[in-house]
């Protein structure tokens, strides 16, 4: 992680209609920083990261992505979107891998269509992906044949295959059956281990506080907490932290500190 | 039976006539509604809107009132269309007006997350539809769409009344020179009955093939 700030949210609100989802949020994310979103379901967590890549419009506030200016309210021109889509990828939580083409091809797509790669290259690049993943055996099979944890590994190659510099995770494992977690995140481990810059909604607090290195706490329309992951996770600073963080850690409802779960690490 | 077989090659050169029509009017007639739709639904409050009033007008008149006004109507007016020309213009006109509401039922079918996965994968809104969504909303609507030319290939029994020279104009001339209207009637209706088959056999198949990754 550098000084460089990549993603530089201020003061960016976001309604639908007459509902606020969120308002006035800001936040640095520097070159090869990992920034986990978590908070309670409904906040617009999924929603404020389809700020940055601009699948989502906002209200107010800017968001510059690598020099690039998004103004609430405002629509960008087409180039300006295509330069932001370059550079930032991105992955959903339920895939969207395209159906009807093979895995090879939903990686090719977008360099040959976007980048004009030739095809060739394309699929040398996707075949060294797949293989980083143990799925070059995969890759001409439809998405529907593959298990959940293979299709999302599968969508972040796809992303990954554009060269971005910043990566969006919109909960990744959400979706995933728990024995199929595991490979998910470890890709994206290693992937932070690379120096990608990411920021990632998730549910899954042991993945944040170890992959991490800032963690956010999104609450009531806004911000509730934001610091070191460690920090945030083990002795968090404000009651609206502390309340979600204590009934996500400790679902059932035994009188254990935050803390000390996130210290036991092993009974998610 | 002798009817029949003094009858045959004039119908069988009847019924090749409509297959023809069928096949070239159903080709248009998709291109038009693939892009009928797609202004149908991104095109604004214009195109959107003048889009929606040709289907309603389609959909709203009787097919025979829309051949006459095209055929008898625009005459009137110094446009003299030939049989051929008017009936081509009437299948494609018809044919994409149902095609339209076929497409936009389809290419709403495919998934919101589809359009968001190749927005952040920066495909722009063309590539989008031709690799994205045309594909996976034409898998979706196939049923649709073979139904859609059946109803193409019977809409040229219509034709014999302008004066195009297809089965059912054969017929009709045979039945008045024999006076035996009964057996021309069944051959033609077991034409129909045949090629109808085999569009529904095409479609299938394509359903099939297309369905392979689902």
């Amino acid at each position: 992680m550098s000084n460089e700030v990549v993603v530089k949210v201020r003061g960016v609100t976001k309604r639908f209609g007459d509902r606020v989802i969120f308002e006035n949020i800001s936040l640095d994310v520097h070159k090869s920083e990992v920034v986990a979103i978590i908070g309670p379901s409904g906040v617009g967590k999924s929603t404020f990261i389809r700020c940055i890549n601009h699948l989502h419009s906002f209200d107010e506030g800017t968001i510059d992505v690598q020099g690039f200016r998004l103004v609430g309210g405002q629509s960008p021109s087409k180039a300006e979107l295509q330069a932001l889509h370059n550079s930032v990828g991105m992955v959903f939580q339920t895939f969207n891998l395209f159906p009807h083409l093979t895995v090879l091809d939903n990686i090719v797509l977008a360099p040959m269509q976007v980048k004009k790669q030739a095809r060739q290259q394309a699929i040398d690049r996707a075949m060294h992906l797949l293989a980083m993943v143990g799925l070059q055996n995969r890759a001409n099979t439809f998405p529907k044949r593959l298990s959940g944890g293979e299709q999302q590994r599968v969508a972040i190659c796809r992303a990954l295959a554009m060269e971005p510099e910043i990566m969006l995770f919109d909960e990744p494992t959400s979706m995933l059956d728990p024995e199929l977690v595991g490979d998910v995140l470890e890709f994206i481990q290693r992937l932070a281990r690379t120096g990608m810059t990411m920021v990632l909604v998730t549910h899954e607090m042991m993945f944040a506080k170890e992959v991490a290195d800032t963690v956010v706490v999104m609450a009531d329309h806004g911000i509730a907490e934001m610091g070191p992951a460690r920090e945030v996770l083990e002795s968090p600073r404000t009651e609206r932290a502390r309340s979600f963080l204590r009934r996500v850690l400790n679902p059932v409802g035994s009188p254990r500190e935050p803390n000390l779960v996130a210290n036991g690490g092993d009974d998610r | 039976m002798h009817v029949v077989i003094l009858y045959l090659g004039v119908l069988l050169q009847g019924g090749m006539r409509d297959v023809e029509l069928t096949v070239v009017s159903s080709i248009l007639a998709l291109m038009l509604g693939a892009l009928g739709a797609i202004g149908r639904l991104y095109g604004g409050r214009i195109i959107g809107g003048a889009i929606y009033w040709y289907v309603e007008l389609i959909r709203g008149l009787p097919p025979i009132l829309q051949l006459f006004v095209l055929f008898f109507g625009l005459s009137q007016f110094g446009i003299d269309l030939n049989p051929l020309s008017a009936a081509i213009i009437w299948l494609v006109a018809y044919g994409a007006g149902y095609a339209v509401e076929v497409f936009r039922a389809g290419i709403m079918d495919v998934a919101e997350g589809q359009h968001e996965a190749a927005t952040a994968l920066g495909l722009d809104r063309k590539i989008t539809m031709r690799k994205i969504i045309i594909p996976q909303a034409f898998v979706a609507m196939l049923p649709n769409l073979t139904t859609l030319i059946v109803l193409q290939l019977k809409n040229t029994t219509l034709l014999y009344l302008i004066g195009y020279a297809d089965m059912m104009y054969q017929a009709r001339l045979g039945a008045d020179a024999t006076a035996q209207p009964g057996p021309l009637y069944v051959v033609v209706a077991i034409e129909y009955l045949v090629l109808s088959a085999i569009i529904s056999r095409i479609g299938s198949s394509m359903e099939k093939r297309a369905a392979a990754y689902r």
